[in-house]
């Protein structure tokens, strides 16, 4: 009998140094979407700036349904002849909001006083397949958009299909190579303007770090990598070039998640500096602050909001 | 011989191919009318009805919420 425990142990220590050292490709984690291969360099570099007052309020009336109701008043830009210039209307609005939350069915809905609705559902309709559906509907005729999407989760990979109103048509596809790397691919068409588009897209992830890139037959390149400093903070880059309009953009951001807050903020090198402040003032109390200065359009903006529940 | 011969199921061919493709024409035009006209009402139905849908799909899970709280502001 003793003589089972030290094989057994040892048995253990080779498992595990087997793994550190030899990659078992039949075992591959699932990747991420291909919506999402540049989720944590956009969560640092895209934030939600806003120019005005926010107000959201949002009311649990049960562990799966709840209400929210928000308002919105500020300066919002028109598309005006010349680059130069921006032109900007002042607006306010409310918005009415149902959310349904179950773990197999997602309803959201957000109505707006001019009658915009904005839908989402999302509905997993086996444990493999995904249907997800995002509308924008208005009153007006040919203004409503709304996509359907089937995504299908396999084993080490993942595949979509996308329908839209206007004749579109889409299929992107990403597959884990690595345990830390995955590449992927999409296509799609679109009837409106008569258009396809092939694209690429590569995500290396570790613990401490995530690069990705995508190369799309409209032109542009995308190249972001994010470095996890510490818990938290994290720090993250972006490059993007169009090769058939010369355009480029760099930029560097930041993210600090502590205790009470969360400030991200990045500078641009169209001379575009942003943040976003969100202080928790007490629970389910949310303070915004968000500025974005832009010092080639001479744009300022500058928006404060509160959040409630 | 020969020329009527050929000439007489090419007759009959372009006679059959035009009733068809005069058939084949209304019937692709009535599946395209009849998709649209659904799509019209789908998306009006969806705009009008969606909101409500979460809402009474909402209100009829457990624990149950009341009217009230639907409706007040607190």
């Amino acid at each position: 009998m003793a003589d089972l425990f030290p094989p057994l142990a040892t048995a253990q220590v080779d498992a595990k140094t087997k793994v550190d050292e030899k990659v078992d490709y039949s075992n591959l984690p699932c990747p991420v979407p291909y919506d999402e291969v540049h989720r944590e360099a956009y969560m640092s570099l895209k934030a939600e700036n806003f120019e005005g007052f926010r107000f959201d309020f949002s009311k649990g009336l049960n562990q799966k349904f709840s209400l929210s109701h928000s308002v919105m008043m500020g300066p919002t830009e028109v598309p005006s002849q010349s680059p130069d210039t921006t032109i900007k209307i002042p607006v306010a609005h409310y918005e009415f909001g149902a959310n349904y939350f179950d773990p197999k069915l997602m309803l959201v809905g957000r109505v707006m006083t001019d009658g915009r609705l904005n839908a989402r559902l999302k509905a997993d309709l086996s444990d493999k397949l995904i249907l997800k559906a995002n509308a924008q509907l208005t009153g007006e005729p040919h203004m409503s958009h709304s996509v359907f999407n089937f995504d299908y989760m396999g084993k080490d990979y993942r595949a979509q299909l996308q329908l839209g109103n206007n004749a579109l048509v889409g299929a992107t596809y990403i597959q884990s190579v690595t345990p830390r790397l995955s590449l992927g691919g999409e296509v799609f068409w679109a009837g409106v303007p008569r258009k396809s588009g092939l694209g690429y897209a590569a995500r290396y992830e570790t613990d401490q770090m995530v690069a990705s890139a995508q190369v799309a037959s409209t032109g542009n390149v995308v190249m972001n990598y994010v470095q996890k400093i510490s818990e938290k903070v994290s720090l993250a880059t972006d490059f993007v070039y169009n090769y058939f309009s010369r355009d480029v953009v760099a930029s560097v951001g930041y993210d600090y998640i502590l205790r009470q807050s969360r400030i991200r903020g990045k500078v641009d090198s169209n001379g575009v500096t942003s943040a976003l402040l969100e202080e928790r003032l007490s629970m389910g109390l949310n303070f915004l602050l968000s500025a974005e200065i832009d010092h080639k359009k001479k744009d300022y903006k500058f928006g404060f909001g509160l959040t409630v529940g | 011989m020969d020329s009527t011969l050929s000439l007489k199921p090419r007759g009959k061919g372009k006679g059959s191919k035009g009733a068809s493709s005069s058939n084949d024409k209304s019937k692709y035009q009535l599946l395209k009318e009849w998709s649209n006209w659904s799509l019209k009402k789908a998306k009006v139905a969806t705009h009008y009805g969606f909101i409500p849908l979460i809402i009474i799909v909402g209100m009829n899970t457990d624990p149950k919420p009341h009217l009230f709280q639907l409706l007040s502001p607190v």
